[in-house]
This record gives structure tokens, sequence and C-alpha cells, in this order.
């Protein structure tokens, strides 16, 4: 855009009205907006309070010295560019109008070029200000954004859980949020601090190869480390190499994990396994230990000793196939992939059909069941084989760990929203110890009451994990040589 | 002929092992917990003791056999070892396990009665 053609805003300050009214026809000639003041003090009036790109001030005003005026409007508007306009031009005021910020001197009288040329120069430099004073201000817009983002990403990082430390090539610290402190459990790391050897040895021998290697590989390195004892504080510690532009090793970023829960649950699944292993192998050493027996010709077992021992072996594989089938169904039930049908179901009809599928059992024990199930007791809603397999579970227990002759009492009925369950029974009872392990996976109480009575130590497991997935609640009570009662809560159909 | 003494909480394991030592002619004692383990033993004075590593609790056959080597009672011991493994119980005979050998189960019978009789014979030449 060419000076020339722009329109610029200018005002006059001289008390000689043919000067004034002179110089404003020549510049609203150039097209220029002219504005006038015939005295110093209007001068300084108008010319702070709008912003002119140009002003003209003659030096020797009646009322307020030209340079006065230019001082005032200068400090209002610092871009206005000022000429300083007098017959009576001096090199003292020359150099003090300069000072006071003027930007040229225009000695009367002047000829029309002359005023033309110079007001030119000074549009053209007030452009130029005004150009640098946009540049400054979006170069400084941009450093607060830039300031800001770096402060939100720094929020950013403290809020994170995990723990961010960044080391340049020197070992020095130069970043860390406050999660990197707690989880090195070290509160005296500061900016600037050779930080490598207060770092745990398993993170600091990796940095140390990183920052030690020629060529930097682009991959991170990982460690595991036991903050706490006792599996208290576990952490994993991701360290990777940071690359200058040109390749070279700028620093190394540490990203600290809590892996305390992750590492818990490891070790929970492999105790698992572990018993899951057991509780296999137990029966089939039983087995193959017949088999050997009974293929071992030196023994010179009878017919009849062979058929016991593999009728014996035949329970143990009983047992393992029922262990097979209990574990299938936790598995489906904590996997839920099992599509459950849940209907209404009515607690007392299946009560009597649960106690018929076991009729042999009981009547083999010559045990007496004593039902007090309440008249037309509300349904629940739930899916109808898991409400069967926990009436099986709990009332095949309660003939199991019953004495010969002993009593087994179930009742059902109404309790607020709930159908409360009771199933007692006069048999072998537990100790409280064992009471507290009752409904832990594989646990089988094991007293001199228990031998010979067979299990997989899943089925209150089972029982529980039914239970509490309908929202219901299982209690246990039990005097151990005297009998057990389970009560069993499950929500009633509210509809 | 000597008598052994089997502890183990298996009832088939007893029975099998009890069967086996039998047939070669061995008198056979029998508990199915460490207490009764801990009887048997100290009431009959046996010439060697099978304890299976694991009863009600995953490591009582070996809390046993330390306090029968506390209280003196330096019966050779031959340990069963079902699930030593799978329990993060890999003995190594060098360890300061106060046992004198181990067997795996299941038991083979002629794996069995060679190491009773390789036991009883050490501590016959060491007397």
């Amino acid at each position: 855009m060419s000076v020339q053609n722009t329109k610029a805003s200018i005002l006059i300050i001289d008390d000689e009205k043919g000067l004034r009214i002179g110089t404003q026809r020549l510049l609203e000639d150039e097209g220029h907006d002219v504005q006038t003041a015939d005295c110093g003090e209007e001068g300084i009036r108008l010319g702070t309070s709008i912003e002119f790109d140009v002003a003209i001030i003659d030096l020797k005003m009646p009322d307020i010295d030209g340079l006065d005026v230019l001082k005032e409007i200068k400090s209002k508007f610092p871009n206005t560019i000022c000429f300083i306009a007098t017959a009576y031009a001096s090199y003292d005021t020359a150099i003090e109008s300069t000072r006071l910020g003027a930007f040229g001197y225009i000695p009367k009288p002047f000829t029309p070029e002359e005023l033309i040329y110079q007001v030119e120069q000074g549009i053209k430099q007030r452009r130029l200000i005004l150009e640098a004073e946009r540049l400054k201000n979006e170069r400084e817009a941009n450093l607060l954004e830039l300031a800001s983002e770096k402060s939100r990403l720094n929020t950013i990082i403290k809020a994170i859980s995990d723990g961010v430390l960044v080391i340049n090539k020197n070992g020095e610290l130069v970043y860390f949020n406050y999660a990197a402190l707690r989880f090195l459990n070290n509160g005296n790391f500061k900016i600037g601090d050779t930080v490598i050897e207060k770092l745990p040895t398993e993170i600091s021998e990796i940095i140390d190869k990183i920052i030690k290697k020629d060529k930097i590989l682009l991959k991170t390195y990982s460690t595991q480390i036991e903050v706490l004892p006792n599996h208290e504080l576990i952490i994993e510690a991701a360290c990777t190499p940071v690359p200058n532009p040109d390749g070279t090793l700028a620093g190394v970023v540490i990203i600290l994990s809590n892996i305390t829960q992750f590492k818990r649950i490891e070790l929970i699944k492999s105790q698992f396994v572990s018993m899951v292993a057991h509780e296999f192998k137990t029966p089939l050493a039983a087995v193959q230990g017949f088999i050997n027996i009974i293929l071992d010709d030196s023994l010179g077992l009878d017919r009849e000793k062979q058929k016991e021992y593999l009728s014996r072996s035949t329970v143990r594989l009983k047992s393992l196939t029922d262990l097979v089938n209990d574990l299938l169904d936790i598995s489906r039930m904590e996997l839920k992939t099992k599509q459950r049908e849940i209907e209404d179901v009515q607690i007392s009809e299946l009560i009597k059909n649960t106690l018929q599928f076991l009729e042999f059992e009981i009547k083999k024990k010559q045990i007496i069941v004593d039902t007090n199930i309440q008249e037309n007791l509300p349904t629940i809603k739930a899916d109808l084989n898991e409400i069967i397999r926990l009436l099986i579970n709990l009332i095949s227990n309660a003939v199991k760990y019953n004495k010969e002759n002993g009593s087994i009492f179930i009742i059902a009925h109404q309790e607020n929203n709930y159908v409360c369950l009771k199933i007692r029974d006069t048999g072998i009872g537990m100790k409280p110890e064992e009471k507290d392990h009752l409904f832990n996976e594989f646990y089988r109480a094991k007293n001199e009451k228990t031998r010979g009575i067979s299990g997989t130590g899943l089925g209150l497991s089972i029982v529980k994990k039914i239970v509490e997935s309908y929202y219901g609640k299982i209690e246990v009570e039990s005097v151990f040589g005297f009998g057990t009662t389970f009560t069993i809560h499950l929500p009633i159909n509210q509809n | 002929m000597a008598l052994v003494a089997i502890i183990d909480d298996d009832p088939d394991i007893l029975d099998a092992s009890s069967l086996v030592l039998k047939s070669k002619g061995f008198n056979v004692i029998t508990a199915s917990n460490p207490n009764d383990g801990y009887k048997i033993v100290t009431e009959n004075n046996p010439d060697l003791i099978i304890l299976d590593v694991m009863m009600d609790e995953p490591d009582d056959g070996f809390f046993l056999a330390q306090k029968f080597r506390r209280e003196k009672i330096n019966t050779p011991i031959l340990m069963y070892t079902s699930v030593s493994k799978a329990v993060g119980m890999d003995f190594n005979k060098n360890e300061m396990v106060p046992v004198d050998d181990f067997v795996e189960k299941p038991i083979s019978p002629e794996e069995l009665i060679s190491k009773v009789e390789a036991l009883l014979h050490k501590v016959k030449e060491s007397r």
C-alpha cells in the first residue's frame, strides 16, 4: 500500500490564521483529514483526545510553547508523528524538540512541496511504527499463548497419576512431577540436580546405558522396582531417550507407573493356578498309584483287591469331573459368558424338587428333613438353573456334613423385600477359624470329623457368587459338633 | 521286619502305600494328619517314616519333619512330594530340609520299595 494514496489524519496547531488555513487546504487537497487548533491549549485538547497520524505544531504560540504541546501529545500518543514548525529556528530548539520526540523540524516559511514531502515522510514513519507495534503485539500475544500452553501442559503432567522425570544428557534433572517424587520415595529432588545417583539403581543403570550409547535407539527400556517391601508399592519405570533434531541425545524421559495392583492380581492368579494344579494332581496321583499297583505283577493283587482299587479310582475320577464342572461354572459366572435366563422363580417349589433329587443320600444317612415354607411365598427374578445349583449345593452340604440320623430344617419366608431361606443341619459344625475361610475357593474344613467327606471345595464359593450376583446376602452360623445354619436373603420380584 | 509309619491325609495313598510295603513284608502303621502322625511315631518308634509334605496346610508335613528333628527323633524320613512343584516348594536335596529322601507321587511300587530299602540299608550301615 503506497503512502501517497493513503489518507492520514493530521492536526495543525498554529496561532497564525493564514498559515493554518493554507496548510489545511494544501493537505486536504492531498486527500488527508485535517483538523486545526488556533492555540496551544486547543492543540493539546485535540491532540490528546484522538490519536492523529501527524501533528504540525507551531513553536511560538501566545499561550503555550510548542514544545510543551509536543510533550503533552507525545506522552499521550507516542506514535503520533510531530513536526515543529517555526520561523525562529535555532539549533537548541531543534535538539530539544527532537529530544521530546519530534520527528522533524519545518522551517517557516516553507513551500508546499517541502511541506508535503515532510508530511509524507512522517506518514511513512508512522506506518512503520504502527507495523512494528503490530508485530510486537503479535509476538507478545504469541509468547503469552506459549506461556499459557506451557502452563497447561504443566498442569496436565502434574495431574496425571504416573510419575514423570526428564533428565538431560548430563544426568541433570530437567523436569519432574509430584507423582515421581511419591513413587521414588524421595522428597528432595530439585531441577538442575544431578539425580542419577539418587534414583533406584535399576533406573540409573538404564539411563547410564542410554547416555553412554553412541547411537540413539528410539526404544523404551522398562524395569520393575519394588519401592516398598512386601509388594506394597511396585512401580514400572519406562525410560525413553529423546533425540535432538540433529539426532544426538537430548535426554531421557522416565515414566513411572504404579503396577502394585497388577502384581497383586498376578500373584492371586498364580496362587489360584497352584491350587487348581494341586486339586487336580491329588486325585490323579491316587488313581495313578492304584493303576501302578494293579499293573505291578510282583505284588500279585487278587481280583477282589484289583476291583476295589478300580472302583476307588472311579470315585476319585468322579470328583475330578465334579471339580472341572465347578471350575467351569465359576469361570462362566466370572466371565459372564453364560446367558442368564431370568424368570420368576418360586423357591418353595425348587426346595421340594431338590429334596427329591437328594432323596437317596438323605435316606442313606437316615436324616429327617423338616420344612417350614411360607404359603404364597413371593417369587424372585432369577435364572432357574442358578437357584437350583444354589439349593443343591447348600442342601447336599447339609446332608454330607450331617450325622447319621441327623436332621435338616429348611425355613423359607418373606422378610421385607427379601425371600429369607434358612437351612439348618445338626451336623458336625465348624470351628470359628474354619468358618472364616468357608467361602474361599478350594477351602474345605479339615478336621477329625470331615475325613471321608468328599467335595471340590468350590461349592460354597459358587453359592456365594450366585447370591451376590442377585444382590442378596449369605450368612452362616455354626457350632462345632452341633451343626451349621446358612441364611440367605434374595430380593423378591417387586412387580 | 522293619516298621514303617506312613503319614498322609489321602486315604487312597495310605492304602496303596501300605499294600505295597506289606507285600514286601514290612510292618506298617498309618496316620492321616500331622497330630496323629506325631503320635504314632512317638508311640511306636518306627524304623522309617513316609511323610506327605502337604496335608491340612501346604507345608505341615515339612513342619512335622522339623519337629521330629528338633526333638531328636532321627528316624529316616522319606517325603512324598506330589505337588511341591506346583505350590512353589520345589525342594532341592541340598537345601536344609530335614528329610532323607523324596518320592514323587504318584507312587510307583518299585521306586517306593527301592527307596525304602535303600534308606533302611543306609541307616543299618551307619550304626
